[in-house]
């Protein structure tokens, strides 16, 4: 132990090792809340969460309900859920391009719903809708104009949201900020493309990829520890296990804090 | 200063027909262990699939490459009736001598059903004598998994997950319930805080660290497991002294 990661005098990993947290906030820009259908989920409301993520020295967890996305959940109620965990949470609001009517309210209110509401998020291959169609232009358009973050859910080789249909989108809104969940899972190639042919709007986030072996190290090579995001997926995955993952990866301290907070900051800023 | 023995129960060596392989040889194996600090590591070979014989023996060579004992290896049975491996009492005193200490199965690679008629004979011995079977060939497939376990309910048996990811306690839970000797390992098991609630629920002699290497590294599993919330206790057992017993049980 002693010569490993985590004994490592003064080091990122030690710090977690022994206390679970280090000395700097920790963004996951990819969370969710409420039961999903797939799995059994103990802690998936806020309280429980809390208590996990203050744990891993968690500033903000920035979610999309499960039951917005899909269920009938409206992303009023959402806000009203904020409330409940006021420091802790900021929610994308969770766009269905299957009810143009819910969107455009939604957008209303988007103001009303600082400071929690911090973007959207896109869920296109759950939704079977690609993310050029229609359906998205005005949440894409409005995103445009004010410069606001849209997660996608994106995965290799993906119907409707794999990294050539989100090169063509993110080119052609080049003031929206793409994160790029799951950084297109498997089509590593096709992601570091994206991010290369874009004027400096797209981030690619790490939820599902901590852990697996040497996909961070191509990652940062490809475009830098500056383009990356943090992000875990939770409830779905460990806090832990997803910080492990970025602290075994062959890169240097400097690479992982751009991942766990400072890239997210240069976003967002320090107070958000 | 070392604060808690890891024994790993998830980890693959070798190469196979697909080339490159990660963790290809034991230099780099103890290399990846040291770099996160793992103690001891059963190792089964990452071609099971396609060949049992080749990849025993290949074990067994790995194993003579480890004159400090941190590895104990694991090797792959076949059905009874085609005669390409021993009598079972002859075959665990290879076992022996070789330092394996546990089995696997791969039916699905194999071609074969795993059920009483292809395995009845050598599985009974193994659970009998407690032996350690990891049902890796299992991972995602539990319908058959359930099945083969209503075959041998008495099996002291490890479940290692494949991809994992997705938490699957709907699966998991009613077997932890019903099979006293069914073991988890916790490579691929994400699940925020689950080890802890498992634990818990069924006891932490149930549990066991895994890595899931080459494809996972040690470090993702290990951290998730040391703030997991489990009190010392069980968190020791899970990291490394379950596995432990479990093969110094094991009468071969
Ligand atoms: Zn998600």
């Amino acid at each position: 132990m002693t010569n490993s990661i985590w004994g490592k005098d003064h080091s990122i990993a030690q710090a977690y090792w022994r206390t679970g947290y280090a000395d700097f906030p920790i963004y996951d820009l990819h969370g969710h809340v409420g039961a999903h259908y797939a799995i059994y989920m103990k802690r998936c409301e806020p309280d429980t969460m809390a208590c996990h993520l203050r744990r891993a020295g968690v500033k903000h967890l920035v979610f999309s309900h499960h039951e917005a996305l899909f269920g009938n959940m409206r992303n009023e109620q959402v806000y009203q859920l904020c409330r409940s965990q006021p420091d802790l949470l900021r929610m994308y609001v969770a766009i269905n391009p299957h009810y143009p009517e819910r969107i455009r309210e939604d957008l209303a209110k988007f103001d009303a719903w600082a400071p929690f509401a911090v973007g959207f998020k896109f869920l296109a291959d759950y939704h079977n809708e690609r993310v050029d169609s229609k359906a998205y232009e005005p949440v894409l358009k409005f995103a445009n104009e004010r410069k606001l973050p849209i997660l996608n859910h994106t995965w290799g080789g993906s119907c409707c949201s794999n990294s050539t249909i989100l090169l063509a989108v993110a080119q052609k809104y080049p003031g929206a900020k793409f994160f790029m969940g799951h950084s297109f899972f498997g089509d590593w190639d096709g992601a570091v493309k994206v991010v290369r042919e874009t004027p400096g709007n797209v981030w690619l986030e790490l939820t599902a990829i901590p852990g697996e072996s040497g996909i961070i190290e191509r990652l940062v090579q490809g475009v830098g520890s500056t383009r990356l995001l943090f992000g875990t997926d939770l409830p779905w995955f460990d806090e832990f296990q997803a910080i492990g993952g970025v602290l075994s990866a062959k890169i240097d301290e400097e690479d992982m804090r751009n991942i766990f907070y400072r890239n997210a900051e240069q976003i967002f800023g320090e107070n958000w | 200063m070392k604060d808690l023995f890891f024994f790993d129960s998830h980890c693959r060596i070798g190469s196979n027909c697909m080339g490159h392989s990660p963790v290809p040889d034991i230099p780099t194996l103890f290399e990846e262990m040291d770099r996160f600090g793992v103690d001891r590591a059963l190792i089964r070979h990452i071609g099971i699939d396609k060949g049992a014989l080749w990849t025993n023996r290949e074990v067994s060579a790995f194993l003579r490459e480890d004159p400090a004992h941190r590895l104990t290896g694991v090797w792959c049975i076949l059905p009874s009736q085609c005669d390409e491996l021993p009598e079972p009492d002859v075959f665990f005193a290879l076992m022996k001598e070789a330092r394996v200490g546990a089995i696997t199965l791969s039916p699905f690679g194999h071609n074969y059903i795993p059920c009483r008629l292809t395995l009845g004979r050598i599985l009974d011995a193994a659970t009998e004598r407690k032996i350690p079977v990891l049902l890796d060939a299992f991972a995602g497939k539990w319908q058959e998994l359930y099945h083969f376990l209503e075959e041998f309910p008495r099996l002291r048996c490890i479940y290692l997950e494949g991809s994992g990811r997705w938490g699957t306690d709907r699966y998991l839970r009613p077997l932890l319930e019903n099979y006293p000797e069914f073991h988890f390992s916790t490579g691929g098991y994400w699940v925020p805080e689950g080890i802890c609630d498992l634990a818990e629920r069924y006891g932490a002699n149930r549990i066991l660290f895994g890595s899931g290497l080459p494809r996972f590294l040690p470090g993702s599993g290990m951290l998730q497991l040391k703030q997991s919330g489990l009190d010392p206790q069980s968190l020791a057992m899970i990291a490394g002294k379950n596995l432990s017993r479990l093969l110094e049980e094991a009468q071969l």
